[in-house]
């Protein structure tokens, strides 16, 4: 035991904390500017949004796990919701909580099936999931048909339906921002280095050390989580669960949203979800457009700027900070650490392909 | 036994539709390793073209159906020119897994879009192309546009046969699928390559929507969920081997129809997908691919 990694993973868990609480600050600010009105209600449903893509930027961004199942596991944690709130009478606090460890456990069981087929395979297969999920949402009884289960309680009872909207609102940003946290937290731990060594090559992830199979089933598992519990939020947000929160189309969505806020930014899936939620509430020919300016996002940010809108502001950030500490040659001084959020996939492979020599 | 019969035969032709799919997709991605999710959209764009064409501007049907067609081919081409090309050819932009699925992705998204503004949100047909009733041969019944959709699929699936594997151009597209560098190497023009054949392929599908768009019916959003079949025939073939998508969409048609007709009518598709994903699961072998990337 070395102090210097001590120190190292004393670091590790503020600066985490940090960007949760900024995440949860920023929004409750927001919320409250927006006060008791239809777009705050909007901005809630942004925020459970938020809640999946960070699962996603975890699972398809960081490990590369090519999952299409996040829509139907938002379904599930909303379904669960519902049905337990309003045939079951169960409290908010506790519905969740099922909900959660109702995922964990579908997801679990999945997952020591679904990840040990590779790439395009457990994209095919996970690509009928939706379909599966939000078909037998309709044509289920109980689970309410086309009509979806209404009456899902907020997630705060306030006296009046403004006093509701906004804490609804407040409580979904908290709960954001604890898994923002949560997210930075494992991105910038040893597991989070091992998941970026997956995702450039997994017989060198497992040439050195890394656990294979473990790690893609708690990857599987964490994003099948977020995503319950996202759709969960959405569904208390807007008091109504539908086929369609689980269906192939807001998979799609959902993608769109990872891809332009940036697949490798935790800030990046929530900017993402926040902007792709409110275009499309927007009145008028945006919304009537929305597909066509969704497709071409998509495709600028694939041409021009692979990591999005977060890999924007990312760069920017750091021209500000080179330009701040310039060294008197003119030279701007290389502050840039290695840090397993900022780590590339591609700087990774070289380091593995060379030869040890022992 | 006339039951059996009949779902034999609705089976082949939904399987029918489904194979050319397939093969459309496996023979595009056997040239470019990127799989096409905007095939079923050129199928729309085609099908409803041709309707709104024939019904609401009264051209011929001839014209009605040669619009579309010329459309979906200049729309593919432009795609190839203004994003393929730059993403795949001189490096900008995403490659590897990423590239496989999104920017065909991304096409399908603005081709729905474009398709809601252009054709309203109604269902559409394209006229029959041999008017009349269902044909019957005793109980049996098979609807015209059926063996329509059946005799075509036949020809694309042989002349893509034929194409890849007894023309010079058919193999050296395989060969730039296996390795874009090595295929340079030996002259291979592998830009030009699939440009032409993912034109081709999107002016095939949107000449299938056409011909079956009188059995299915088309909406601006019918797109994606038929792309997304394709994309599963297409993966227990590999992706790569058309002639085993045929089959494989064949399979797929007749377990639907079968699964419709003997256990539950509105649960057939949600069994199908099981079925399929169950299929994947436990012999990912089937795909051929288990190992890829």
């Amino acid at each position: 035991m070395q102090p210097r990694t001590d120190w190292l993973s004393n670091r590790s868990g503020v600066i985490p904390l940090g960007y949760g609480i900024a995440v949860a600050g920023v929004a409750i600010i927001v919320l409250l500017g927006l006060g008791g009105s239809y777009e705050a209600n909007v901005f809630t449903v942004a925020l459970g949004y938020a809640i999946v893509t960070i699962g996603m930027s975890i699972q398809l961004g960081y490990s590369h796990q090519l999952a299409f199942s996040q829509s139907a596991f938002m379904g599930f944690g909303a379904y669960a919701v519902a049905i337990l709130e309003v045939k079951y009478q169960v409290p908010t606090a506790l519905a969740f909580l099922a909900a959660i460890v109702g995922a964990a456990l579908v997801s679990l069981l999945m997952s020591s099936v679904l990840t040990r087929i590779a790439g395009l395979a457990l994209a095919l297969v996970t690509l009928l999931i939706p379909q599966i999920v939000s078909q037998l949402a309709t044509f289920s009884h109980y689970l309410g048909s086309f009509a979806g289960i209404s009456g899902v309680q907020p997630l705060y009872n306030g006296e009046t339906f403004q006093q509701s909207l906004l804490g609804t609102g407040i409580v979904a940003a908290l709960v954001l921002g604890l898994v923002t946290f949560i997210a930075v937290r494992i991105l910038r731990s040893g597991v989070g280095l091992q998941l970026s060594a997956v995702a450039a090559n997994e017989g060198m992830a497992e040439g050195m050390g890394v656990s294979l199979g473990q790690r893609k089933i708690e990857v599987f598992v964490l994003g099948s989580v977020l995503a319950a519990l996202g759709g969960a939020v959405v569904a208390s947000a807007q008091n109504i669960v539908t086929p369609d929160l689980a269906a192939e189309s807001s998979q799609l969505t959902l993608l769109v949203m990872l891809f332009v806020g940036g697949r490798r930014s935790v800030w990046g899936a929530i900017v993402g979800a926040v902007a792709i939620e409110y275009l499309s509430n927007l009145s008028g020919t945006i919304t009537t457009n929305l597909s066509i300016i969704e497709g071409v996002l998509l495709l600028l940010v694939l041409l021009f700027e692979p990591d999005g809108l977060g890999g924007i502001v990312q760069r920017g950030w750091r021209a500000l900070r080179n330009a701040r500490h310039r060294t008197p040659s003119g030279e701007p001084e290389r502050t840039q650490k290695i840090a397993p959020v900022a780590l590339r996939p591609d700087a990774v492979a070289p380091v593995g392909g060379g030869d040890t020599g022992e | 036994m006339s039951n059996f019969g009949n779902l034999l035969l609705a089976g082949i032709t939904s399987g029918a539709i489904y194979a050319v799919f397939a093969a459309c997709l496996s023979i595009w991605f056997r040239v470019a390793n990127v799989l096409n999710l905007a095939i079923g959209d050129f199928a729309m764009i085609g099908a409803i073209g041709t309707a709104e064409l024939t019904q609401d501007a009264h051209l011929p049907l001839w014209l009605a159906i040669l619009i579309p067609l010329v459309a979906s081919g200049l729309i593919a081409w432009v795609f190839d020119w203004v994003v393929l090309h730059p993403a795949l050819d001189r490096g900008r932009g995403h490659s590897g897994i990423v590239s496989v699925f999104f920017y065909t992705f991304a096409l399908s998204f603005i081709l729905e879009g474009a398709a809601r503004i252009v054709f309203g949100t109604d269902v559409h047909a394209a006229p029959a192309l041999w008017a009349g009733n269902a044909l019957s041969f005793g109980s049996l019944h098979i609807e015209r546009a059926g063996i329509l959709v059946l005799g075509l699929a036949i020809v694309i699936g042989g002349l893509a046969a034929g194409y890849l594997y007894y023309t010079m151009s058919g193999k050296a597209a395989t060969a730039s699928g296996e390795s874009v560098i090595g295929s340079r190497v030996v002259g291979i023009n592998t830009h030009k390559l699939r440009r032409q054949i993912f034109v081709t392929t999107a002016v095939i599908a949107a000449l299938f929507g056409v011909v079956e768009s009188p059995l299915t019916g088309f909406t601006f959003s019918s797109g994606p969920t038929i792309s997304l079949i394709g994309v599963v025939a297409a993966g227990f073939a590999g992706f790569r081997r058309p002639g085993r998508a045929v089959v494989a969409g064949l399979l797929i048609g007749l377990a639907e129809s079968f699964l419709g007709g003997y256990l539950s009518t509105s649960y057939n598709e949600i069994l199908l997908y099981a079925l399929l994903a169950v299929v994947i699961m436990i012999r990912p072998g089937v795909l051929g691919i288990a190992t890829a990337h």
